[in-house]
């Protein structure tokens, strides 16, 4: 009975004729079949009916669009897609990798403070100074800002995929205001209401107590200040993340507002409430630099604060994440990272990169343009999965086209393999497929440590062979499933010493009403 | 708090209030309507739209059907419909101010819209009214037992009970052209929600003197204008953090409420109803004047700025 | 020969309606080099604001200020006394080859590019080229500078804060911000590195000491041909003592002298008045 359904349910799954059958999936493996860390959850969902899976996933649905789980597209309000099947990551694996982003947070940070400090690195001839001047992303206005503790890179999040041989990789740092971290908090709560067995059979590392690791690093953020005012600052309603925004404010208990209602005089903050003006020391902004400011970028930008640059100039107020960040997430210097970490921390790349052919170069241009029809070439900066060209998927047309903009602007390019994603088994109709799927692990710097929340936003590709996670693209995302190490004491993370002793028995009963008794009762019948 | 918050839990207050009322007016103007075939429908809707603010619609008759899809039903301004989703707007764009349960609840309102309008055109409105009805207790219940008693909870409270005086004003008018002993004025008391609890207090005795009088003053029964008006005034009298008047009201909305409800507090019950209409009418006025206050005092929401920018030539 | 001078600058804005916030930054302040001292300035606005300073990333020392009140009419005064000298003459000389060098593009990236103001254009380009035949690179900045100022015709007011080289170009006149801009879009053109330089001139040569003349908001260039040195294309001449200068960067966007935002309606800039004083 339970070998049918299972085959039901995982029917044809390594179908050795799908696209990208070279990848690596993460639940099976060709020869040995299921492994260790999906060992659980594969005979968890075995003996379910795909009846069963499609109720689960109509209740998941519905927990989602009543919790108002759901992102903006083209102006429309749509559930997020959250897959029945969590993805599931061993100790050992998250510690490497946990290890390896804890890294590249480090040597970004003093990378950032040095971009916009001396610039020694380029003094010393170690990166090209050109490489910095031609970022977009580099503002010249964010020079000589000096976040009073140091940090800039109060968030981060670094895109990490696993190729053919299950290594993890690096695909993009993003330090400007990475959006996500919402949705692995809702999805573990969804998920957990949905699934409740599954949990029972797992030791999950928990991920609830993000909005604690944030607000601490931004309280942090400003040491001079002994009760530090922090807010949320989003561009409105009507911004495709604004649930995030509201979800953090909320859990930190701090306000989410608007840049109409902040007000700088001579460079101090102030918020505007019905009890008059009160001072922001730090702001949590999910504004792009180009809108922060109308006196230094965008003037006729109405979601800003005019005049919020100098007064973090001049220490009055912490941005979070700092103004040009951009400048360390650019995909070009990306291709730079193993020297910028040798640089500043003398070590090598704990994750490494994913080969990246640098159009910039005059060698590196030939080939890319020679090998175009099989390569991937992304722009350096933005996201969302916009501008990608997949060489062999693109017709010549296109290739041509893609060719003269990277001519025109060799800056402005870069190529890497087609990296095929791994993949992990995902419900499409009745039957689970091999998806793939990249994972966004979140960092948090309070300037003494970096915090990586286990686990992570894990975004699955649901049209068959399609690499392109974003949601903005029609992907989807799975509850990311960090395993605590046996025999340790990382499941009690949730727990410490109590505030008193748990009581051996009961105190006292409740009381009770008076009783009718059954006499009075047959009278009165 | 932010005005922009305050202002979006003061029209949460009144939308689910509107919502609540409309419902409950609907309910028992409905049944009515079924039960008693003497009663001309197409006059009786036309009556009641009036009442509710919704402009009729020419030509065709208005029948049971047609009533509730206009009122309850479409997305027009004033129908239950859309008072849900303004209610659902404002929670969400103040959600970090409401508690969570708050949000589920009003979301799970709204997304459950269309399945029971579906399931209200199958099985007959009433099944309708009362999901309207029940979600709005559970909001009700959830405010009172989840959200602090600060500005927040006191600017939902007032919008509440400021929708609360004019939806009732708005039922007494639907009905001062009846007579004293039509049936009419039970319908009354059943929207309000007010029937056993005057039954009780009346000792049963059904007159429109009496129902006019137990909904305008009854001091104890919280569906009563007098007793919304008063809570709305403590809700202003908190809401104020100034230092407090020696002579007169501090704020122009607190004055006019205090008016109107000095009014009919000290109104000898027999004088009632002489002139109702006229009463009813300033109540309305009242309400109208009370929000534009309150907008002025508190709402100002910072408009955007739209920079210019400047250059100096050599 | 040497001068002390005692400038005093004047500018601002007049609103049509009354604006009650504005942000402003003014680039006004004299700079500290071999060839000049500042040895005081003051900065003054009506109405009053407190402002904050800073030095950008050009170096250039910004006075930041905000109003509250609403006013119909900003005023900057900028006082300085500064000590100047002569430019000597450049003294280090690369060749076509040394600028062409990995390092040489490297390091001086910004000041090769084009911007909106210095765009790039086929036929200025064919003109600068001509221009280099057969000379240094230092003799070609020269060369440049004597074309320029032989094209255009100076003219007050035909040009606006926006215009760029090859619009002043076109137009055949300019002002000395198109004059500076057009140089640098040739010399770029050519591979000189070249940067734009904000500053004020003193109009009368034989001034008396004491004596107050009528100055100029001005701007010129600097090319970097193994050092940086200026040059005033607007009238053919090299940087001496009556030049005073204030800011660098890649063109009149970095070294804008006040610029802000307000909120309301039109805005139109005060007349500019450069007091200057010889004072010894």
């Amino acid at each position: 009975m339970s070998r049918a359904s299972s085959r039901q349910l995982f029917d044809g799954y390594l179908d050795p004729r799908r696209p990208h059958a070279g990848a690596y999936d993460e639940m099976f493996d060709p020869v040995d079949g299921v492994r260790t860390a999906y060992k659980r959850l594969h005979d968890s969902l075995q003996p379910l009916q795909p009846a069963d899976l499609t109720t689960r996933s109509e209740a998941l649905d519905r927990a989602l669009v009543d919790q108002g789980i759901t992102f903006s597209l083209s102006g429309e309000e749509r559930p997020f897609p959250l897959d029945l099947v969590p993805r599931v990551i061993t100790a050992s694996e998250w510690s490497r990798l946990e290890r390896g982003v804890v890294q590249r947070v480090r040597a970004l940070e003093a990378f950032l403070a040095d971009i916009y400090g001396e610039q020694q690195i380029v003094a010393d001839g170690v990166l090209p100074r050109r490489l910095i001047t031609s970022c977009e992303h580099f503002h010249r206005q964010a020079a000589g800002i000096a976040p009073p503790n140091g940090v800039r890179i109060h968030v981060a999040g670094i895109d990490v995929v696993r190729d053919e041989q299950g290594d993890f990789r690096v695909l993009e740092d993003n330090l400007r205001s990475p959006s996500g971290v919402s949705y692995v908090m809702e999805n573990r709560r969804t998920m957990a209401r949905v699934f409740p067995d599954l949990f029972a059979k797992h030791r999950v590392r928990a991920v609830g107590d993000y909005a604690v690791h944030l607000l601490r690093s931004l309280r942090a953020a400003a040491p001079g200040v002994t009760d530090p005012n922090v807010v949320v600052l989003t561009p409105g309603v009507y911004n495709s993340a604004y649930f995030e925004h509201s979800l953090l404010a909320r859990q930190m208990g701090v306000e989410l507002v608007e840049g109409r209602d902040l007000l700088a005089r001579n460079n101090v903050i102030y918020l505007r409430t019905t009890e008059g003006e009160q001072r922001v020391d730090v702001i949590y902004r999910r504004i792009d630099d180009e809108f922060l400011d109308p006196v230094q970028f965008v003037p006729d930008s109405v979601l800003g604060v005019a005049g919020l640059v100098n007064a973090a100039r001049a220490g009055n107020v912490v941005i979070a994440n700092a103004i040009g960040n951009g400048v360390g997430d650019d995909k070009l210097i990306y291709t730079y990272l193993p020297e910028i970490l040798k640089y500043y921390l003398g070590e090598t790349p704990l994750l490494p990169n994913v080969d990246t052919y640098r159009c910039w170069l005059p060698a590196e241009h030939a080939e890319v343009l020679d090998r175009l029809d099989e390569l991937v070439t992304k722009p350096v900066e933005g996201s969302g999965g916009y501008g990608i060209v997949f060489g062999p998927d693109a017709s010549p047309k296109e290739l041509q086209a893609q060719r003269r903009r990277i001519r025109a602007n060799p800056r402005g390019w870069i190529a890497q393999p087609v990296v095929q994603l791994s993949t992990v088994p995902t419900k499409v109709g009745e039957r689970l497929q091999p998806r793939h799927v990249d994972l966004r692990p979140f960092a948090v710097n309070d300037g003494e440590d970096v915090f990586v929340l286990p686990g992570g936003l894990t975004r699955v590709a649901i049209p068959e062979g399609s690499l392109i996670v974003n949601s903005s693209q029609g992907g989807g995302s799975k509850d990311t499933w960090v395993l605590a190490p046996r025999a340790s004491g990382e499941d009690a993370e949730l727990r410490g010493p109590g505030l008193g002793t748990p009581a051996v028995k009961p105190e006292s009963t409740p009381e009770q009403g008076p009783e009718l008794n059954a006499a009075q009762q047959q009278q009165q019948q | 708090m932010l005005a922009r918050n305050a202002e979006s839990l003061y029209w949460i207050g009144r939308y689910v209030e509107r919502a609540d009322d409309t419902a409950r007016i609907l309910d028992v103007s409905v049944h009515q309507l079924l039960e008693d075939a003497t009663v001309d429908a197409d006059t009786a809707s036309r009556r009641l739209l009036s009442v509710l603010g919704i402009t009729p619609p020419d030509g065709s008759e208005l029948d049971v059907w047609g009533l509730t899809e206009l009122v309850a039903m479409s997305p027009e301004t004033g129908s239950i419909v859309s008072s849900i989703a303004s209610a659902r707007e404002n929670t969400r764009v103040a959600r970090e101010v409401v508690s969570s349960e708050l949000w589920q609840c009003i979301n799970a309102m709204w997304n459950a819209v269309p399945e029971r309008q579906r399931a209200a055109r199958r099985v007959g409105p009433h099944e309708f009214f009362t999901f309207v009805e029940n979600r709005a207790a559970m909001f009700a219940g959830l405010a009172d037992s989840t959200m602090s008693r600060d500005d927040g909870w006191r600017f939902l409270v007032l919008g509440r009970s400021v929708e609360r005086v004019d939806m009732l004003v708005r039922l007494l008018m639907s009905r001062v052209g009846d007579r004293p002993t039509s049936p009419g004025w039970v319908t009354v008391l059943r929207s309000a929600g007010a029937h056993d609890t005057y039954l009780r207090t009346y000792r049963g005795a059904l007159d429109a003197s009496r129902v006019v009088q137990f909904l305008l003053l009854d001091r104890l029964f919280p569906r009563s204008v007098f007793h919304a008006l008063q809570q709305a005034e403590s809700c202003l009298e908190d809401l104020d953090h100034g230092p407090s008047a020696r002579i007169g009201a501090g704020a122009e909305a607190s004055r006019l409420l205090g008016k109107a409800r000095s009014d009919l507090e000290f109104l000898q019950p027999a004088e009632l109803l002489d002139n109702l209409t006229g009463r009813l009418q300033a109540l309305q006025a009242t309400v109208r004047d009370v929000g534009e206050a309150v907008s002025r005092q508190y709402f100002h929401a910072v408009p955007w700025i739209e920079w210019n920018n400047t250059e100096v030539n050599l | 020969m040497n001068w002390r001078l005692r400038v005093v600058h004047t500018t601002g804005y007049r609103y049509a309606t009354a604006v009650t916030q504005s942000y402003n930054e003014a680039r006004l302040t004299p700079r500290h080099d071999d060839r000049q001292n500042l040895m005081v300035a003051r900065l003054e606005t009506i109405p009053p604001a407190r402002a904050y300073k800073y030095t950008d990333y050009w170096g250039t020392e910004v006075n930041s200020f905000d109003l509250h009140s609403p006013h119909t009419e900003l005023k900057v005064i900028a006082a300085s006394v500064v000590e100047t000298s002569d430019q000597p003459p450049p003294s280090a000389e690369v060749t076509w080859v040394q600028l062409k060098s990995a390092d040489v593009l490297d390091t001086y990236a910004e000041y090769l590019e084009w911007t909106t103001y210095v765009p790039k254009h086929r036929e200025l380009s064919a003109v600068a080229r001509s221009l280099r035949r057969g000379r240094s690179p230092q003799e070609t900045v020269l060369a440049v500078s004597k074309w320029v100022h032989d094209t255009l015709k100076y003219q007050r007011g035909t040009t606006g804060v926006h215009s760029s080289a090859v619009d002043a170009w076109q137009a055949g006149e300019g002002v000395c911000q198109d004059y500076a801009h057009l140089t640098l879009a040739m010399l770029r053109a050519v591979g000189v590195p070249s940067r734009y330089v904000s500053g004020y001139l003193h109009t009368k040569p034989d001034a008396a000491v004491g004596e107050t003349v009528v100055g100029e908001s001005h701007a010129w260039v600097e090319a970097w041909t193994g050092e940086w040195w200026g040059f005033d294309p607007t009238n053919d001449i090299s940087i001496g003592h009556r030049h005073v200068w204030v800011a660098t960067g890649r063109d009149y966007a970095d070294v804008s002298p006040l610029k802000g935002i307000y909120s309301g309606e039109a805005a139109t800039a005060i007349e500019v008045t450069v007091d200057m004083t010889r004072l010894a």
